[in-house]
């Protein structure tokens, strides 16, 4: 890697529009026909974002749900454009973000190991070689020559499991979903993804299982509402972040303490309305007595 | 390792956006470059349609025959209509419009199928639509053997050598067809009424189509059909894409009904000036399909 850079975003901000979000029934799309203009088209779910990524860097990702995470990694992958800022990525990236994504369920293992590559855009001979190595890896025997829909779950998890893993790329980009399969092979492929984080020479890793975060990353980045809250020391970052959630559940009990006892008229369920106020920044009305009341959001 | 990445570079902004002739450009690029999962795609395609029946892609061939049969006997049982050697003159119009029917319902959905896949795999989405509307190239290319078949057994009277211009007519359909097919796959990512809707307005297009009707006769059929639009609305009627397309593949299989509506001309090279123009019209719709498509793609995974 020529430069001294892995990934780079500067101002990094995705946009998603209200208007085309899916499934919407029709009493709500007849709604929104109604009352056109008012209320908010869009939302930001990442904004202002500058990161920089070193080779070597393993990085993981942790934040509430909603934090935007899962849309940093696309972005990163290129699933996603920016609706502004810049991305830049040195090096082919490879994105284990579901592993049973592309998987067909007429062909048979092989073949989904082919169309897999083909579809990462992985040159077909290179995918030829590794075949083998996948068929062997994801040890399901006779079955890799049936049609996938055959496959029990277990079966197809490891399938994607060694699909996945066996693609060698500079940038790995991880979502959590590697933990499949029985005993045996969790244990097999916890060596794998360990031997795979480190031939990468930057991986992105988004996971809530905080264990993940601070056994395989060297740097970690706390994500709220589309911010960056926290970045630095795994340990550290994974504390600042419990002791948000903490705070966080906090408040829902607050909430629900609220709503039992009447103080809270608001209607809702109280994770919605604790999130909106954080949102907001605004405060639920009647949270605590007037002179206990605090800012809501900034913990 | 050696990795084909069609992806345009790892620079991404949403400063940068390619021109219309880049995009297409870009849509060549990728159709190209990635043949082999258009293949991979397409015989999955072929065996998932297969799988779920008990003669499997026999079907396909079976299909519009039964069709045809439908029509059969309704036109000449319940109205009484006696066009010459009726059954290859249907079988040459709903064989190509099966064709497009089925190439059409596919592609409408053949991006959102994929849902999954998109948001969270990088790779060109105009493999989809492309990869649904040629994999059913190979069905078509079955039932231009039961042309022949039905040629060279049930109405040699009607065979000339003109049956070779059969593929000709079939590649301007394939670029016609290829280019709604890009068109209604977009659309339909943020609309899903259009794959509602079209599947309805395929139908009526069909009728408004020479397919069960031919404009060749004016005694009986026709006249009736001229009379309820007027000069202005048979115009109309002949200016629709499928009025040529399906008047030149009865031209080269069936031939012609003559005027009193009782006997035929065999085989005959087809109106090539019209072919011609709908062939510009259809690299036009192309163009336009592919533009629309790759101005939208960027939007998939957010909308999905």
């Amino acid at each position: 890697m020529p430069s001294g850079f892995a990934i780079q975003t500067r101002d990094l901000g995705v946009r998603y529009s209200l208007r085309f979000t899916k499934k919407t029934s029709i009493r709500r799309s007849f709604a929104r026909l109604l009352k056109r203009n008012r209320g908010e088209k869009s939302f930001w779910a990442l904004r202002g974002l500058s990161i920089t990524v070193a080779p070597g860097e393993s990085v993981g990702i942790i934040g509430p749900n909603g934090a935007g995470k899962s849309t940093l990694l696309q972005v990163l992958a290129g699933i996603i454009m920016p609706s502004e800022g810049i991305v830049e990525v040195n090096g082919h990236v490879s994105t284990l973000l579901h592993l049973q994504a592309g998987f067909d369920q007429e062909l048979s293992g092989r073949e989904n190991i082919m169309l897999a590559g083909a579809l990462m855009g992985i040159d077909h001979k290179v995918m030829e070689e590794r075949q083998e190595s996948i068929v062997d890896f994801a040890d399901i025997g006779a079955f890799i020559d049936a049609p996938l829909r055959t496959y029990s779950s277990g079966m197809r998890a490891k399938l994607g499991f060694s699909i996945a893993t066996a693609v060698d790329p500079d940038i790995l980009l991880l979502d959590e979903v590697l933990q499949t399969g029985d005993e045996a092979f969790r244990e097999k492929s916890h060596q794998r993804i360990a031997d795979v984080l480190g031939a990468a020479k930057a991986v992105v890793l988004v996971s809530h299982d905080m264990s993940w975060i601070t056994e395989f990353c060297n740097r970690a980045i706390l994500l709220e509402r589309g911010s960056i809250v926290a970045d630095g020391k795994p340990d550290e970052v994974v504390a600042t972040h419990m002791e948000h959630s903490e705070h966080r559940k906090q408040k829902y009990r607050e909430v629900l303490e609220g709503m039992r006892s009447g103080r809270i008229a608001v209607r809702g369920r109280p994770k919605q309305l604790v999130r909106e106020a954080e949102r907001t920044g605004r405060q639920i009305p009647a949270i605590a007595p007037e002179d206990e009341r605090e800012p809501l959001a900034r913990p | 390792m050696q990795i084909a990445t069609e992806a345009p570079s790892s620079f991404r902004s949403s400063a940068v956006r390619p021109g219309a002739l880049g995009l297409i450009r870009e849509a060549l690029a990728e159709t190209f470059g990635r043949r082999r999962l258009i293949r991979h795609l397409i015989s999955a395609d072929i065996r998932r349609k297969g799988s779920d029946t008990l003669l499997g892609n026999v079907w396909w061939v079976l299909d519009p025959l039964l069709q045809m049969t439908v029509y059969l006997i309704l036109l000449s049982v319940i109205l009484r209509r006696s066009t010459p050697d009726f059954p290859l003159f249907l079988f040459a119009a709903i064989l190509p419009w099966k064709w497009f029917a089925s190439s059409i319902n596919d592609a409408v959905s053949s991006v959102v199928r994929q849902e999954r896949l998109i948001k969270q795999v990088q790779f060109p989405k105009v493999v989809l639509p492309v990869s649904a509307v040629a994999a059913e190239v190979l069905n078509l290319a079955f039932g231009f053997v039961i042309v022949l078949l039905m040629l060279a057994v049930f109405f040699p009277a009607h065979a000339t050598i003109n049956v070779l211009w059969l593929p000709v007519i079939a590649a301007v359909q394939f670029v016609f067809t290829l280019g709604l097919a890009l068109l209604v796959s977009a659309i339909n990512v943020f609309y899903r009424d259009v794959g509602i809707l079209s599947g309805h307005l395929i139908r009526l297009w069909f009728f408004l189509s020479p397919a069960i009707w031919s404009f060749d006769s004016s005694a009986g059929r026709f006249g009736a059909i001229e009379e309820a639009l007027g000069e202005a609305g048979v115009s109309l009627l002949r200016a629709n894409p499928f009025a040529v397309l399906l008047t030149a593949y009865r031209d080269v299989i069936y031939g012609r009904v003559n005027e009193a509506g009782d006997g035929f001309t065999p085989g005959q090279a087809p109106d090539l000036i019209a072919l011609g123009m709908l062939l510009l019209l259809s690299i036009g719709l192309l163009i336009l399909g592919t533009i629309i498509f790759k101005r939208l793609e960027p939007a998939f995974a957010k909308v999905l």
